[in-house]
């Protein structure tokens, strides 16, 4: 690989020694004191600067800056010192060749300590390591020339889905998932590791769906394998009778958190970032957490529980309630694995819903407001107060602890209750969402707003829409997704250009946010 | 004069603090995800291959295309980009002085 004799020269002079020692010393520290001594000591040794793309003399650990004065090329020139590496990026270079000089040894060093470096910044994630193919996939990469690039017009990515009876509920959960960024990032770079059955893996299957998704293919794809495994994994789905969109999401994010637990990066290592505590690639986009203060009314002790969610439910209001009974505004979002009640109080009773003003909510806004407000429990709502010792009335707070990647809004449009029925009244919604109002940390933290200072981390974009057309006997599913900057509706087997307009003034059933700007964790 | 030295005083213990916590690392590492996320990589590398095919690849070093890309490469980091970096420095610096 190496066609620069001088590195071959250097590394028979045992000079893998002393570019692993310059290294792990001054370019990827392992230790708080290393980062000590690379802080104090990395600067030109001529001109004292600090900047300038440092590179330090392979031959004599001379430091010398590379643009500027370009101190470190008037040092090879008169020490005839031929390599140097760069203590900025890890990578050597040679003044007799004029070029960087890649060799595996030296490669593999600088990963090893690269990988250990960032492990001792106590930095959750793996560090990014570019992809290197290896000899098998050079030889795959050989025998298949054609090449697939999504570009700012192609239409790759973009499927049909043929209805298998009724399935139109499963087709437009597909499309929002495989057009979810980081669930694709995921699947596309073979992420799965499968620990089972390969056959009856739910994952492995979505795998081949986002395969088929990207394959360029353009005739509908037929899911029916994928059909049948959530038949056999979530029974209460099976049959072909219409289900509902937002039931089997949230099925699908339990059955593939369960098949996927296992490839969670450096599991044993890392402690999980979010409330379900699992590091899989669901939980790590999806799972947010809900902070529950309840508020003794007596004595003022708060209360405070923190649960998972894949999505917040969110109430229309009780307009067409001609009985008079209002619906509760903070209704609990569904948890993945709902988690034991408090350790020192009685399990948190049911909250009943209460008589209030009617309430008909104007936007997607104004529903989150509403479900994050205090809300008084009502006297015939008592809870156990830990500091009380008796019941007492109490008010209760929801509010955003952690926001997961991906969040999921589900419009709560069909009632159970005594008629059933479908509320089809337009909610607005818009493009781009700050969630920073309904953080747990502006909305009941005194004075501590130095987590929200970075604003937009609370920030989101919509990136798919599933809408229910019909009534709640005889209804019909579509969705719209985004890929790259335009818009396309998902009707099962056919795909048509949406407007962003359409998206906005369509009635909206379940919608997609996705963070605008990812945290390093 | 001495307000020059003092900014380059001040931007070496910047730096220093930086190197020394870690955060440089990781600020390192979180400007490359935003910078492949928000396609400058890719524009960046397609820039490269164009000034290579323009010159020859025998003729042109890794300075020569620095120096030829620089220019581009800052002006093509997203304006969101630079201001969440300087939020982020900020941030770090008025928690550790
Ligand atoms: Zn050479
Ligand atoms: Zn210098
Ligand atoms: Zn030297
Ligand atoms: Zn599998
Ligand atoms: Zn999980
Ligand atoms: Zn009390």
């Amino acid at each position: 690989m190496c066609s620069c004799p001088h590195l071959k020269d250097f590394k028979k002079a045992d000079g893998l020694k002393v570019f692993r020692k310059v290294h792990a010393h001054f370019v990827c520290c392992g230790s708080r004191e290393a980062r000590k001594r690379k802080a104090s000591l990395c600067y030109c040794h001529e001109c004292g600067t600090y900047s300038g793309r440092l590179h330090s003399c392979l031959f004599c650990v001379y430091f010398g800056c590379y643009t500027g004065n370009r101190h470190i090329h008037h040092h090879a020139q008169s020490t005839g010192h031929s390599l140097a590496l760069d203590l900025t990026h890890g990578v050597v270079y040679c003044f007799v060749c004029r070029d960087h000089v890649y060799d595996l040894d030296l490669e593999k060093i600088g990963v090893e300590q690269a990988v250990r470096a960032w492990k001792t910044l106590g930095n959750g994630h793996i560090k990014y390591i570019p992809w290197e193919p290896s000899k098998a996939e050079l030889q795959l990469l050989k025998e298949n020339k054609k090449r697939i690039k999504l570009e700012k017009n192609s239409f790759i990515g973009l499927r049909g889905l043929t209805n298998l009876g009724n399935t139109c509920f499963m087709n437009c959960i597909v499309q929002a998932l495989t057009h979810t960024p980081l669930l694709r990032d995921y699947f596309l770079s073979d992420q799965h590791v499968c620990a089972g059955d390969k056959e009856q893996c739910i994952v492995c299957e979505v795998a081949s769906v986002f395969q088929e998704f990207y394959s360029g293919q353009k005739a509908p794809h037929t899911p029916f394998k994928l059909l049948h495994l959530v038949w056999t994994h979530a029974r209460h789905l099976a049959g072909y009778e219409q289900q509902d969109a937002h039931e089997f999401f949230i099925a699908a994010l339990d059955v593939l958190h369960q098949y996927c637990k296992d490839d969670a990066p450096n599991k044993d290592v890392l402690v999980p970032n979010n409330p379900n505590r699992c590091n899989c690639i669901i939980d790590r986009i999806f799972t947010g957490g809900l902070q529950s203060d309840v508020i003794c009314q007596a004595c003022k002790c708060v209360s405070t529980t923190i649960d998972p969610f894949w999505d917040i439910s969110l109430d229309l209001g009780n307009i067409d309630h001609s009985n008079g009974r209002s619906s509760s505004g903070a209704s609990a979002a569904s948890t993945p694995d709902p988690t034991p009640p408090e350790e020192n109080g009685q399990p948190v009773p049911e909250i009943s819903s209460h008589h209030e003003e009617s309430f008909v909510p104007k936007s997607l806004v104004e529903c989150l407001r509403r479900f994050t407000r205090p809300e008084r429990l009502g006297s015939e709502a008592k809870i156990k107060c830990s500091q009380c010792q008796t019941y007492q009335e109490s008010t209760k707070q929801l509010t955003m602890k952690k926001l997961p990647i991906v969040v999921c809004f589900h419009f709560k449009r069909f009632e159970h209750s005594k008629k059933s029925k479908k509320i089809s009244t337009y909610i607005p919604f818009p493009q781009q969402l700050d969630m920073a109002p309904f953080m747990a940390s502006r909305l009941n933290g005194n004075g501590d707003h130095s987590q929200s200072s970075l604003c937009c981390d609370s920030n989101y974009t919509l990136f798919a829409v599933v809408n229910h057309s019909g009534t709640l006997e005889v209804g019909h599913y579509t969705s719209f997704i985004r890929q790259q900057q335009e818009w396309f509706k998902c009707d099962d087997a056919w795909i048509t250009k949406a407007t962003l307009d359409d998206v906005l003034q369509s009635e909206g059933y379940l919608l997609f946010y996705h963070k605008k700007v990812l945290e390093y964790e | 004069m001495v307000e020059r030295i003092k900014d380059s005083q001040l931007s070496a213990s910047i730096n220093q603090k930086l190197v020394e916590s870690g955060e440089r690392e990781r600020l390192k590492e979180l400007l490359r995800s935003r910078l492949i996320e928000c396609g400058w990589r890719d524009k960046l590398r397609s820039h490269c291959k164009e000034v290579i095919k323009q010159k020859g690849l025998e003729n042109v070093t890794v300075d020569d295309l620095v120096a030829e890309i620089t220019p581009t490469g800052r002006a093509l980091v997203p304006d969101e980009v630079k201001r969440d970096m300087l939020l982020r420095i900020r941030t770090f610096l008025a928690a550790n002085t």
